[in-house]
């Protein structure tokens, strides 16, 4: 097995072993998780306490039943999975939970948590672009903080908090770098791959996260650059997953030049600056930084602009909207980008994703569909 | 030089014969469709009324949902690429295509050289479908082929939610109760599925001629509910169950001329 091979193996096994990664964690230092709910959070003061920060992005191929209960079936389909994940007490063992409420249904399911580990609700101010704005957020981040203090029983200093931002930082960079690598290399990194190295690194540290990134992205680079002989594409959305959908992207010789999930490069976008003002409000201000996604208000709608430009910088043959079923901010969003992507005359496709389905027929049919299109 | 396309769909399976790359020799249906004895009956009869056998066939694609079983092609093609394709053949001036299925439905945007411009496709769910109209005519005891007959008879569209087939389903039903009259609901129901499909064709915008294509569009009521929700006038395709297989027939006269 190659190097890069050994590598990625060992990233896939921790993106489809995240209870494994947690359990691994505590035996060696000690110490617990907690659960981050989509879509953004302060994950560097969890990592300042020393507990693993671990995203909850619902599971795939899970019958819907319990949850039933709570969700009607329209509800978001990674939300129908952590409720019924919830209901199973698949997260009890995490010390407890980040809530973010930035959609609707994120909000309502912030107030009837079915598990047992104690939930952090915060709010993100929609009011991007005004200093009261960031107060907002600062003080929030103060709740959140005080918190998990309580709840751990840790003290987050600005020291650990400084260094965790820096850890953060790197990883992030690291990270669009390895995005364009993955461009320059679908041969090697492929759609399974590409998405795996992403969700590895919501189930380990930051800093082992980088150095594996680093040393894989050493590798990879090593190699000559393979012209590519099937299409390449911009991909939008929630998340991409699970493997079997990305398996067709390679069975058709889709290749992922660029994204714009937020179970990916969402989450590597926007570094908290370095500057003289405190950790926390330096953090709040990186809210107001992010852009190009369905829950930061956006009034300008600069989504569809955004991923234009990553088609022509990238130079991807279209872009892939994948839906995620049943979330309203990103149904929203898509007649907007879609009328842009006309205009520019960029081939385009909309998924549907949802993590009940096993069955991938249907997708298939459209995918190829799409290649024998362009 | 003779070439084949066979789609194999959920509800049927279509086998169309090409000689040239242009002459019909053979256009078979056989209405059960993937995993049934359907596409072997439907080769069969294509062969018996061409007069042909498989070594006279110089390339064979297959498309639709049961393409990547079909062991005997050549190559696959997906079903909207064959449609498109096929329609494009038979109307050139189509720029929209409303493709109703025995179980989804899709609407295929085309360029003035038959290119495929954009298409959508439902989303997993038999509302708006072949498989809606065949649920409906049980329940109002009649068959698919009086259907269209028993629409032009209606006095009045009684409403038929486009959301669930189930749903829909006791929604006939509560209307049957109700005393509603049969041939309204008949109208309620095409215009459900109507409703469905050209929600599709608007996603991507609707540009003339519209043609539509798959079995639905056997049923004249549905034809005439699409081309009132549109406000346009809408083309059957001749013989539109096999589009797709002869899409996929033209697809391998290409294949072939390229060996």
């Amino acid at each position: 097995m190659s190097k890069v091979e050994a590598i990625l193996s060992q990233l896939k096994d921790i993106a489809a072993n995240p209870k494994k990664a947690m359990d691994d964690y505590k035996a060696e230092t000690g110490k617990g998780a907690v659960g981050i709910m989509p879509l953004y959070a302060p994950e560097e003061m969890i990592h300042a306490t020393g507990y693993l920060p671990m995203g909850i992005w619902g599971a795939q191929g899970k019958t819907i039943s319990k949850a039933r209960t709570y969700l009607p079936a329209f509800a978001c389909s990674i939300m129908q999975q952590v409720m019924e994940l919830q209901c199973e007490g698949a997260y009890d063992d995490l010390s407890a939970v980040l809530f973010s409420v930035p959609c609707d249904t994120l909000k309502c399911l912030s107030q009837k948590w079915k598990g047992t580990s104690p939930v952090i609700v915060f709010t993100h101010p929609q009011n991007r672009g005004l200093e009261a704005a960031n107060q907002f957020l600062v003080t929030e981040y103060e709740l959140v903080k005080k918190q998990l203090e309580s709840i751990l029983d840790v003290q987050i200093t600005n020291v650990a908090l400084e260094n965790s931002i820096a850890i953060y930082n790197e990883n992030r960079a690291v990270m669009r770098e390895f995005v364009k690598v993955a461009a320059d290399y679908p041969q090697v990194i492929d759609a399974v791959s590409r998405h795996a190295v992403f969700k590895a690194r919501q189930f380990m540290l930051k800093e082992k996260h980088t150095e594996l990134v680093k040393e894989l992205i050493a590798e990879v680079k090593a190699m000559p650059v393979q012209p590519w002989d099937g299409k390449k594409v911009v991909v939008t959305g929630i998340l991409l997953e699970p493997n079997e959908l990305l398996e067709i992207f390679n069975e058709f010789k889709i290749a992922i030049v660029d994204d714009d999930l937020a179970q990916e490069s969402r989450q590597i976008r926007v570094d908290v600056v370095n500057g003289e003002d405190g950790p926390l409000y330096r953090m709040a201000r990186a809210w107001q930084q992010m852009y190009g996604c369905s829950v930061a208000t956006d009034t300008k709608k600069g989504r569809g602009k955004m991923l234009i430009n990553k088609t022509f910088q990238t130079g991807a043959d279209a872009i892939i909207v994948a839906m995620m079923k049943f979330c309203d901010p990103e149904e929203w969003d898509y007649p907007v980008m879609y009328r842009e992507f006309e205009e520019k005359g960029i081939k385009n496709l909309m998924i549907e994703v949802d993590q009940e389905v096993s069955s991938f027929e249907q997708v298939k049919t459209r995918l190829q569909s799409f290649v024998e299109m362009l | 030089m003779y070439t084949m396309g066979i789609d194999i769909g959920s509800a049927s399976s279509k086998v169309v014969i090409l000689k040239d790359g242009k002459d019909v020799v053979a256009a078979e249906v056989v209405q059960v469709g993937t995993g049934s004895s359907g596409p072997q009956r439907a080769l069969e009869q294509a062969y018996k009324a061409s007069g042909l056998t498989k070594e006279d066939i110089s390339y064979t694609v297959a498309t639709g949902y049961g393409r990547f079983a079909f062991t005997d092609a050549d190559k696959q093609v997906s079903e909207i690429s064959c449609h498109a394709k096929g329609i494009y053949f038979l109307v050139p001036t189509a720029r929209t295509i409303i493709d109703i299925g025995g179980q989804d439905a899709k609407a295929i945007r085309l360029d003035d050289k038959g290119g495929i411009k954009q298409f959508f496709m439902n989303d997993k769910c038999a509302a708006g479908t072949g498989r809606f109209l065949e649920v409906m005519s049980r329940v109002l005891e009649t068959t698919l082929d009086e259907m269209a007959e028993l629409d032009e008879k209606a006095t009045d569209t009684a409403p038929i939610s486009s959301t669930c087939t189930v749903f829909a389903e006791s929604e006939v039903i509560s209307q049957l109760s109700n005393g509603e009259s049969r041939n309204n609901i008949i109208k309620g129901v095409h215009l459900s599925v109507a409703s469905r499909a050209c929600g599709l064709a608007y996603r991507g915008g609707v540009e003339k001629d519209v043609v539509m294509t798959g079995g639905v569009a056997k049923n004249a009521g549905v034809v005439r509910a699409v081309a009132g929700v549109l406000k346009t006038d809408v083309i059957v395709a001749p013989n539109p169950q096999t589009t797709g297989a002869l899409g996929a027939a033209l697809f391998a006269y290409e294949a072939a001329q390229k060996k």
